[in-house]
Parts: structure tokens; C-alpha cells; sequence
């Protein structure tokens, strides 16, 4: 006999009594749980059993062992009932034999006690009224754990030194679960205990574990989704905790997906996660998606953003996407129909990074991100358990600081072919765009112009002596007001690189011979 | 001419230094009411980088205006 065990037909105590039967035994106590006909002042007329099995069998288990050990029994267990049960059933069973009944008693107690407060059982109750609802296992029903016990605490302090071992060997237990407890979203209608097993055999590849990225990691992973991808080839800077909360400052310079994995483990350590501490690209994006359910794209660059969708395209997986831009974010989901828009079909020209702004650049209060993540973690639990995602396909606009949200119905456009296109065909060969030198000095007598194209408030952080001398704000260049004379040889600087890349070839674009771009801006040459 | 109301999103609301106006226009088309407030605000993305949706859909920018129409421009965004 199975220590713990769920069973959809009436309870044979019968076998359980044999299968607890053993010489050495000079007592059996059993305990049953009946439904009785009221709760709570309502009548009751029947009542139904939900289990989430995977996790309850496992915990039920560890309870009678539990039991077994503590209280020196020869032999325990426990049936419980699931679906429907009329009046007066048996809705569950506990078994104990042991060499004296003291012991048989306390471990009975113990079980019964223990199963209700810890199994993830539900029950929903049919009032005589015609009415129903679902009510959650005892310990579900209170507010935590430890105010579930305390009642029972106070009483068995009151009986002595033993009752208060035993309320406080509990609260070590119910700290060592091995998961969290879906209980709140498994009584969800629309969740139950068959969603919550479609989340347990889920998986999502996210990419980017920075603002939208920290929270759909940390939502997927509560939620009991069984395997996540992590990828981001950033590490963890000072500048990103206010919205990347996450992370910590003694986090500060380590890889941002061994972190986030390490800090899902602690929130969830069921889920088995996969870190990708590099950048995603068309290289290496379809090899990694083909392993997963869905991809939830969290970048914060138009090049990874069209190379996820190119991706989830061309396997057929659903994506979705979001960005966030100071206070404002966008939201949409491609799935894999015929009638639904992938992002080129929205953005038949791929926006050239740098030119409109990202995070760094723009700025970005961290609630911005967190809420656009936590809707991309809900349209991602919804594919993943099978819900519809959303009447018909949308770019969803918010605007957090005047409270707007805008739902702009979106179309396959039939000029897209849904096919990948190469990104890069703005650009004038990269390689003679770019160039790479190892500080500033060498910069400087390359015989190139040096230009700062930051925002004044990033050079205010400078030091004075190292900076740059010719200023020009991006801004100001976007402002069409900059007027560069087209002979010149110029090295455009950036913080980062990205800025000044975008320029240049902007530049080149509009007939300058001789403009190049700092591989890896100010970040790279060590000032 | 008709009256129309525009609204704004990301560096367009910066440069227009509002979310949202409602305009007095001649305009028949997305693309001749973006010509009108591009020279207006002063603002910097061209037409091809942008995306423009009417009444909550997106439009053509040869589609045609009509009076009260809502017109959202939308530039794309990446910050993550």
C-alpha cells in the first residue's frame, strides 16, 4: 500500500487495515474525515475534490514518514478521496499500527492534522441553496503558514514542554517545501489542477534578463512553469538595479543570467533552468527556441527583437514581445496562424538601433518595465495553459504616466512574407565603420576628429581633464541643427558604441566619406 | 477641413511636448497630417520609421481622413 494515495472510488478501509496488520503490533487507530451536510452555517448538499497530484501525492508522502519517525509507529497511511462525494462519504482515511496505542494516537493525529494543513487539496462545496464554492484546504484558507498553526500552537503549549517542540518542529518543516504552493492560481477556474500540470510540462525561452526580463523570470518561475531559458550576455551594473530589483549591488559585475538562476532557484527550485550568459543573434536564437514552448523577447535592441521573431517565424512558436520607452510600452504577441502579424508585418522597415532611444539613453522609472513584464509573463502563462491570448491581434500602447492604454488592432500585412530579412542592409560594411583603438590617446592621434555625441547629462559625470573636447549631443544631430563640414574625418563617441554606430552610418548615408564609429564607446577604452 | 485628434507616443510626445492635441486640419491622408505636425513640432523620425493607426487600427498612410477620425502615431520602441 502506497503510504499516501489518492482514489476516485469509495475508500476500502478493509485493505488498509490488512495492509497495516503486523504481529509485532499491539495497536491500530484510524481516523475518517466525512462530509458533513454544513460549513460555515451554510447547508451543504455535496462536495468535490481537487488535487494537484504530482506535488500533493509527494507531499502526503513525506508526512506520513514524518509521522513514522517521529512518533516510533510500525506502519501508517492515508487515502484520500477526489471528485464528487455525497453526504456522509468518506472523504479520507489515516492508518496507524503500532506496538502501543499512545503513540498510534498522537501519530494519527499528527497526519490528519498535517495532511490538511500542507496536501494542496480543494473542495468545492454544494450549498442546499443551489449555490457553490470553492474552499481551500485548511491551511490554504489562512493567511500563512504560521498563523494556520498558531491556534494549535497556542493550545498544545498550554499541555507542556512536548506540545511546544512539537508546534515548533512543525514551522522548521513547513519551511523545507520543496516548492512553492499553487493553491492560489490552482483554484482559478480557468487554472485548475490540469493547468497547473501544462505549467509544470511548460517551457520558456526568455530572452534578456534586465527590466521586462527580471519579471517574467520571476512570475514564470512562481508560477511552476517547468523549464525557462535564460539568456543575456549583460552583466550586472549599478545603473540597473532600480528597475532590475532582482539583483542586488553585491551582484554588481556578475553575469546577469547566472544570477537570475540562481535567485529562480531559491523562489522555485522544481524548475530547471538553462542560462545563456551570452548575447542572443540570428546565430544562435533558432538552435536554443527549437528546445521550448514559446519565447518571451525582453531586449532592449531592434536587432534581437526582429532576429526573436525571425526565429519564433520560422519554427512556428509563439513570441511575445514588449518594449518600454520612459514611461510608455508596447505590447504584442505573434502566434503562429496564418492570419496573425509577426512584427515585420508591423515594422516592414527594421528600426536601425540607437536612433530612438532605449533605457540607457531615454530613461526609464522601473515600474515602466515591471508592469509591460508582468503582462508578457500573463500572455505567456495563457499560451501556456491554453487560453485564448486575445480577441484578434494587437499592438497594445500604454501610457503609464497619463494612464492611457490603446489597443490597436494589427493585420497581416500582405506585403510580408513572414520570412527573415537581413538587418544589416542599412549599413556600408561595418567592418570600415567601426573602428577599435585600446584608450583615447590612440584615438586622438589616429588624426581623426574626435566627437561626443553623449547627452550633456552623461559628460557631467566625466572628468573634466579626459573629456572629449567637440560636443555634439545626438539630440542635436536627430534636431537636424548640427552642421559638420563633409571634408572632415571624424570618430563619432558614444558611451557604449551603439549610439555612434547608428550615426555614422547615418552620416555616410548622407554623403560623408569619412565618419567612423567607436567599437564599444567610452566602456571600451578604459578612460 | 476637419477636426482630428492626434495623439502621441515616445519621442514624438517629447517633441510635441504633448500626449495629445486636437487639430484643426486640411489634411486628407496619415501621411499629409504627419507632414503638417512633422513641420509643426519639429519632429526628427522620418514618416518610413513610423506607424500610424486610425480609430484603433492601423491604417495605410494614403488611407483616407474623415472628421474626429483619432490618429496615433506610433514610433517603434526597444528600451527592455
Amino acid at each position: 500500500m502506497q503510504p499516501f494515495s489518492f482514489s476516485s472510488a469509495p475508500i476500502d478501509t478493509a485493505r488498509g487495515r490488512e495492509a497495516l496488520a503486523d504481529p509485532a503490533c499491539g495497536g491500530y487507530v484510524t481516523f475518517e474525515g466525512w462530509v458533513r451536510d454544513h460549513n460555515e452555517g451554510r447547508a451543504v448538499r455535496r462536495l468535490e475534490y481537487e488535487a494537484y497530484a504530482v506535488l500533493a501525492e509527494r507531499e502526503g508522502e513525506r508526512i506520513v514518514a514524518e509521522a513514522i519517525a517521529k512518533y516510533g509507529v510500525q506502519h501508517a497511511a492515508c487515502v484520500h478521496r477526489i471528485g464528487d462525494l455525497g453526504l456522509g462519504e468518506m472523504a479520507v482515511w489515516v492508518g496507524v499500527s503500532s506496538r502501543h496505542r499512545a503513540e498510534a494516537f498522537a501519530a494519527c493525529r499528527y497526519i490528519i492534522d498535517e495532511v490538511k494543513h500542507r496536501v494542496p487539496i480543494w473542495k468545492k462545496e454544494h450549498y442546499v441553496d443551489g449555490d457553490s464554492g470553492w474552499v481551500n484546504c485548511e491551511r490554504c484558507a489562512q493567511p500563512g503558514e504560521h498563523a494556520s498553526h498558531s491556534a494549535e500552537g497556542t493550545t498544545l503549549a498550554a499541555g507542556g514542554a512536548h506540545g511546544h517542540e512539537h508546534a515548533h518542529a512543525h514551522a522548521a518543516e513547513t519551511h523545507g517545501h520543496a516548492a512553492p504552493d499553487f493553491s492560489r492560481q490552482i483554484a482559478l477556474p480557468e487554472v485548475g489542477a490540469v493547468g497547473q500540470q501544462r505549467l509544470r510540462e511548460g517551457s520558456v525561452l526568455v530572452i534578456g534578463a534586465g527590466g521586462l526580463g527580471v519579471p517574467v523570470l520571476q512570475y514564470l518561475a512562481a508560477a511552476g512553469v517547468g523549464r525557462l531559458g535564460i539568456v543575456d550576455g549583460d552583466v550586472v551594473e549599478a545603473s540597473n538595479l532600480h528597475r532590475q530589483p532582482l539583483y542586488g549591488v553585491a551582484d554588481i559585475g556578475k553575469a546577469k543570467a547566472t544570477v537570475a538562476a540562481a535567485r529562480l532557484r531559491q523562489l522555485n527550485p522544481e524548475v530547471t533552468l538553462a542560462v545563456h550568459a551570452e548575447r542572443a543573434n540570428t546565430g544562435n536564437l533558432a538552435d536554443w527556441l527549437a528546445r521550448y514552448d514559446l519565447v518571451v523577447d525582453c531586449s532592449d535592441n531592434f536587432a534581437t527583437k526582429f532576429a526573436v521573431n525571425d526565429a519564433a517565424v520560422i519554427l512556428g512558436k509563439p513570441a511575445v514581445f514588449a518594449s518600454v520607452y520612459q514611461y510608455e510600452g508596447q505590447l504584442q504577441v505573434y502566434l503562429p496562424r496564418e492570419d496573425w502579424p509577426c512584427l515585420r508585418c508591423l515594422w516592414p522597415e527594421a528600426p536601425r538601433d540607437g536612433l530612438v532611444g532605449n533605457c540607457a539613453q531615454a530613461g526609464v522609472l522601473g515600474p515602466v518595465p515591471a508592469a509591460l513584464g508582468a503582462m508578457q509573463a500573463m500572455q505567456a502563462l495563457k499560451i501556456l495553459l491554453g487560453l485564448p491570448v486575445e480577441s484578434a491581434p494587437a499592438l497594445h500602447v500604454f501610457d503609464l504616466l497619463g494612464m492611457h492604454w490603446r489597443t490597436l488592432k494589427a493585420a497581416r500585412n500582405p506585403a510580408c512574407d513572414h520570412s527573415p530579412r537581413d538587418l544589416q542592409t542599412h549599413a556600408i560594411e561595418p567592418a570600415v565603420l567601426e573602428l577599435e583603438y585600446p584608450n583615447l590617446a590612440a584615438a586622438r592621434a589616429s588624426g581623426l576628429t574626435l566627437i561626443d555625441i553623449r547627452e550633456p547629462w552623461e559628460r557631467a559625470m566625466d572628468d573634466p581633464d579626459a573629456q572629449i573636447e567637440w560636443h555634439l549631443p545626438l539630440s542635436v544631430f536627430l534636431q537636424g541643427s548640427a552642421a559638420l563640414p563633409p571634408e572632415g574625418r571624424y570618430l563619432i563617441v558614444c558611451a557604449h558604441g551603439v549610439r555612434s554606430l547608428a550615426l555614422a552610418e547615418h552620416l555616410r548615408s548622407l554623403g560623408y566619406p569619412a565618419v567612423y564609429s567607436l567599437v564599444g564607446g567610452l566602456a571600451a577604452v578604459g578612460r | 477641413m476637419k477636426q482630428i485628434t492626434l495623439q502621441y507616443f515616445a519621442v514624438l510626445r517629447e517633441q510635441a511636448g504633448c500626449s495629445e492635441e486636437r487639430l484643426e486640419t486640411a489634411a486628407t491622408t496619415p501621411a499629409e497630417l504627419y507632414e503638417e505636425v512633422r513641420v509643426k513640432h519639429g519632429f526628427t523620425l522620418p514618416l518610413s520609421m513610423l506607424r500610424v493607426a486610425v480609430n484603433e487600427e492601423f491604417r495605410d498612410w494614403s488611407s483616407a481622413l474623415e472628421a474626429n477620425d483619432r490618429v496615433v502615431f506610433i514610433p517603434p520602441v526597444a528600451g527592455g
